[in-house]
């Protein structure tokens, strides 16, 4: 049978030589089905049992063969012998059976195998169909994990409340037959309102968004326009000037002016603002002015590091420099801190005030109208922290011609004694001592000349106050007002005026000419024959060594700060010597004279009963003789009274030395109604206007 | 100012002094001079205005002080100063007067001499003779006499019961007096019954009033404007800062410095035992006070 099976085979293989592949296998196919012999099938039929009790009976035969063969052989069988062919025969047969069992067996093997593997596979499958379920379960409960989970956006959208919505969606969007029942669409409605809303809100947002671009459009165009106006406007201002001096309305003057003073250091800018206010306000002849380097102030007021350093890199620069020649001593360091300390503030404020015409009676020919302008420079000195003054006078006459006259307008002294014993001379800040100490500046007095005056009042109307060493016996120097403006304003009116009218009466005076203007004629007689032959000054030590003023000088009725003067008037061969202390505050305080008479003997006010009531009709009678208001005519009528009481003083004196009765150098002249009156045998000195007479007192 | 007059109270315990603004000071001479005094007892106790013009003269009675000013004289009551007692308008520009029991011997600028009863106000009689204003008047109490000198230099001697001159002396004619070179005017005046003094623009001389002629003439430069017996010295004040001592024999002892440049009266505390000082006081207004006659002890400042 397996030798058939073969040949089958064989035959099937040889015939399908000839044909196509195809054909071959449709022909297998078909000739399976016709002929083949399927040993397969053959193979379902058979029992493995059987099969197994078979090879083990062939295995038996098998080896029972062999040993006969064996036996055959060993009994000396030849070979060839038809007992061994025999048994080779049956051998072979049994072989093939083995073969075929064999074949069987792995035919069984490969069958079972072929059926556990596709039973495998279809497990296989099943398990991986199962895999995929359950793995798709898994995905499909990850997305429902996930879609459970999944916060909506449309959560965190701040909806309208639904009540509110109902009211205010129209209809279309809200479906209220629709969402009443069903939340989702209820939801849903929401959402659409809320985004129609919000396509609403921004087309609004756009709308105004345009609008506001318009707008700044707009403002651009107009700043535009504006800026374009200002040079116009400064054009117009220039051209203004000269209308705004015509109408005296300095607007652009008083603005760069505020601009300035900004900068100003702020006793300054109180000075500034209350000499503004004042002058606006009272007077219209007093004008402030700034002036100085405003970058200097406007440095100045920097935060200080960067000069330091400047300072420093300069110092070292300096230094540098020195070593070549020599190295700065310390005498000069400290000239260098001297200087420091006494540095001005680099912006300085001018105050002009103007005199009206002071009239003058001159040489007793005409009058003259001197009209003069005081100037003030006010500083501020930085570290000292008090402010100093300069004073200048500028006349619109020409002032020469008085040489005794040379110290009324000196700007030194022009402000001395403004108020009572307000010399200027020691700073009136007490803190600056010990300022001083540190840099070995031991009177401030020596740098006055340059720096200016500081004056207590000047330090007053810069509303800055220090505490003095006395008691305020001199009178009220508290708060910084208004009225205190007003009355050093006319004080120093009041000073230039009289200085201004002494200074034209000592020219006068000079050529031996009293003026006396007609509104005192009616102190004085028509004829004086006592004239002032010299009118000099003197000095202080010059003054003190005068005989006849010492009882002024004990008196304290004088101090340094004065003026001294000396008259001579003469008649005939006497001459009467006046010493004159003049008060810095005249004609507040009167000129007082010292009378001394060289006439047969020197006599003097201390001897002469007479010539002690001469000084006291000078002195006494301010009221007198003052003449019309503002008084400036004090001295030059003292003087003239003094003329007239020498006058009577000659004439009534009736006695000739030499014992006779011989005519008298003075003849009588004056009328007097007795000569002689009380113990000490007074002369009548007062002169009564109309009548013309003299008499006692 | 010039202090023209003084006079000390009754009791001796103040004394007043009138200037030529017409003010009189009272000062307290008890305080002055006690031991504890300081500056301020120096000042017057009380000042007043008492006339318009200088008060030339002051006189005490014994309750009341006169004062002359410039044509009036007025009382005021020592007890109450201030209060004016009576006035009498005299109507010239100056006067001086003196008393004598119960009359007041006036002189006036009016170049006359007026007596008036103190009682009753009335004007007695007037003596007149001078030929210019009156400085100066002394009493003879005992004869009844009043001398007077004035500015014309004469030395007229009145019987004060007839009110007829009874002398005139012109002292500036006497050779060994005469000082022409100053004038002729008599300013003052004293006498003690036979002896008169008197000085001015002549030399003070001493007179012996019965021969009428002068005995002793002192040597002191200026004119002196009052003076007075005292013991047996003769006390001058005038021009010059100083008291002078003169001896009755026409020397001068001494010469006592004052503060005043020039001095116009002189007074002597003699009513008074504790106070017995002696005041000048002229052209200042510092009146010396002499506890010692020989030397100052210390000012009262009008």
């Amino acid at each position: 049978m397996s030798s058939d099976t073969l040949k089958k085979r064989k035959a099937k293989v040889i015939r399908s030589d000839g044909g196509t592949p195809e054909n071959k296998r449709g022909r297998a196919e078909g000739e399976q089905d016709v002929r083949v012999y399927n040993e397969e099938v053959e193979l379902e039929g058979r029992d493995p049992e059987q099969d197994y009790v078979l090879y083990k009976s062939t295995c038996e035969a098998l080896a029972k063969l062999m040993a006969e063969i064996q036996e055959l052989k060993a009994n000396g069988a030849k070979e060839g012998s038809e007992e061994v062919e025999e048994r080779r025969r049956q051998g072979c047969v049994h072989f093939v059976t083995l073969k075929k069992l064999n074949r069987l067996a792995h035919m069984r093997l490969k069958k079972g195998r072929d059926q556990t593997h596709e039973a495998k596979q279809r497990v296989d499958v099943l398990h991986l169909q199962l895999q995929n379920l359950l793995y798709e379960v898994m995905h499909l409960q990850k997305e429902i994990g996930k879609c459970l989970e999944f916060k909506s956006q449309h959560e965190e959208i701040e909806l309208v409340s639904v009540d509110e919505f109902l009211k205010e969606a129209p209809a279309e969007i809200s479906r209220p037959h629709l969402t009443k029942e069903d939340p989702h669409q209820l939801t849903l409605a929401r959402l659409d309102w809320e985004l129609e809303q919000r396509k609403r809100l921004a087309e609004q947002y756009k709308s105004s968004l345009c609008s506001k671009e318009k707008i700044l459009k707009g403002i651009e165009l107009k700043k535009e326009y504006l800026g374009s106006l200002q040079p116009g406007l400064q054009a117009i201002m220039q051209a203004s000037l000269p209308v705004q001096e015509y109408l005296s309305m300095p607007f652009e003057h008083v603005q760069k002016q505020a601009e300035v003073a900004r900068h100003l250091p702020p006793p300054l800018y109180v000075l500034f603002v209350q000499a503004n206010a004042y002058g606006q306000a009272f007077d219209k002849n007093l004008t402030v002015s700034i002036s100085g380097d405003v970058d200097e102030a406007k440095a100045l007021s920097r935060p200080p590091e960067d000069s330091q350093d400047d300072e420093s890199d300069s110092d070292a620069e300096e230094e540098q420099q020195n070593t070549k020649r020599r190295r700065a001593t310390v005498g000069v360091q400290l000239d260098d801190k001297r200087k420091e300390m006494l540095k001005r503030h680099p912006l300085s404020l001018c105050i002009d005030l103007k005199c009206k015409g002071v009239q003058f009676y001159l040489f007793c020919v005409m009058h003259v109208n001197l009209n003069g302008v005081l100037h003030l420079f006010f500083y501020y000195l930085m570290n000292l922290n008090i402010l100093t003054v300069k004073a200048k006078v500028s006349t619109s006459a020409d002032l020469s011609g008085a040489i005794s006259a040379g110290e009324l307008l000196n700007s030194e002294s022009l402000l001395n004694c403004l108020y009572a014993s307000d010399h200027g001379q020691e700073t009136p800040n007490p803190g600056n001592r010990y300022q001083f100490d540190k840099v070995g500046i031991t009177t401030f007095a020596d740098y006055v000349s340059e720096l200016g005056h500081p004056y207590n009042w000047v330090q007053s109307l810069g509303g800055l106050q220090f505490f003095g060493d006395a008691p305020q016996t001199e009178g009220a120097q508290s708060s910084l007002s208004a009225s205190h403006m007003e009355a050093t304003m006319k004080l120093l009116r009041g000073r230039l005026q009289s200085r201004l009218a002494l200074h034209k009466q000592f020219s006068s005076l000079e050529h031996s000419i009293v003026p006396v203007s007609s509104e005192c004629q009616h102190l004085f007689p028509a004829k004086v024959v006592s004239r002032l032959a010299r009118w000099t000054m003197m000095s202080y030590q010059e003054f003190m060594e005068l005989s006849f003023v010492q009882h002024v000088v004990k008196a304290g009725l004088m101090k340094e700060t004065d003026l001294f003067f000396m008259a001579t008037v003469e008649r005939g061969t006497a001459r009467l010597q006046a010493a004159v202390v003049l008060n810095p505050r005249y004609p507040e305080i009167t000129p007082l004279f010292s009378l001394s008479l060289l006439w047969k003997g020197e006599r003097s006010g201390r001897t002469d009963d007479n010539l002690r009531a001469m000084e006291s009709e000078v002195n006494v009678f301010k009221s007198e003789l003052q003449g019309p208001r503002p008084g400036l005519q004090l001295l030059t009528n003292q003087i003239q009274r003094l003329c007239m009481c020498l006058d009577v003083y000659l004439e009534t004196e009736s006695q000739v030395s030499d014992g006779s009765e011989g005519p008298r150098e003075f003849p009588r002249e004056k009328m007097c109604l007795r000569t002689a009156r009380g113990p000490n045998r007074l002369k009548p000195f007062k002169y009564n206007h109309p009548q013309g007479f003299f008499s006692h007192r | 100012m010039s202090v023209f007059s003084q006079s000390f109270s009754p009791c001796g315990r103040f004394l007043a002094a009138g200037n030529n603004y017409g003010e009189i000071a009272v000062f307290s001479l008890s305080a002055a001079l006690s031991p504890d005094a300081t500056d301020m007892s120096q000042k017057p106790i009380l000042t007043f205005t008492a006339h318009e013009g200088p008060v030339f003269m002051l006189l005490s009675t014994d309750t009341h002080l006169l004062s002359a000013g410039n044509g009036e004289i007025s009382a005021w009551s020592w007890v109450e100063l201030t209060k004016r007692v009576g006035m009498n308008m005299h109507g010239h520009e100056f006067v001086y007067s003196w008393n004598n029991d119960n009359s007041l011997i006036v002189g006036g600028g009016d170049n006359n001499i007026h007596i008036m009863d103190m009682e009753t106000g009335i004007f007695k009689s007037v003596l007149q003779g001078h030929t210019d204003y009156i400085h100066c008047l002394a009493l003879k109490e005992r004869e009844g006499e009043i001398l007077s000198g004035g500015e014309d230099g004469a030395v007229r001697i009145w019987d004060s019961r007839t009110s007829q001159a009874v002398h005139c002396i012109e002292v500036f004619k006497y050779e060994e007096c005469t000082r022409p070179q100053f004038g002729k005017w008599i300013s003052c005046l004293a006498t003690d019954s036979d002896w008169m003094l008197c000085g001015g623009g002549p030399s003070l001389s001493l007179w012996h009033l019965r021969s009428m002629s002068p005995t002793s003439v002192f040597p002191l430069a200026g004119c002196q404007r009052d003076a007075m017996f005292y013991q047996d010295m003769i006390l001058a004040v005038g021009e010059g800062p100083h008291v002078s001592h003169c001896l009755l024999g026409g020397s001068v002892k001494a010469q006592i410095p004052c503060t005043s440049p020039s001095l116009n009266t002189l007074a002597l505390n003699l009513s008074s035992t504790e106070h017995r000082v002696m005041t000048v006081a002229g052209s200042s207004d510092q009146i010396d006070v002499f506890t010692n006659f020989s030397y100052r002890a210390f000012s009262l400042s009008f």
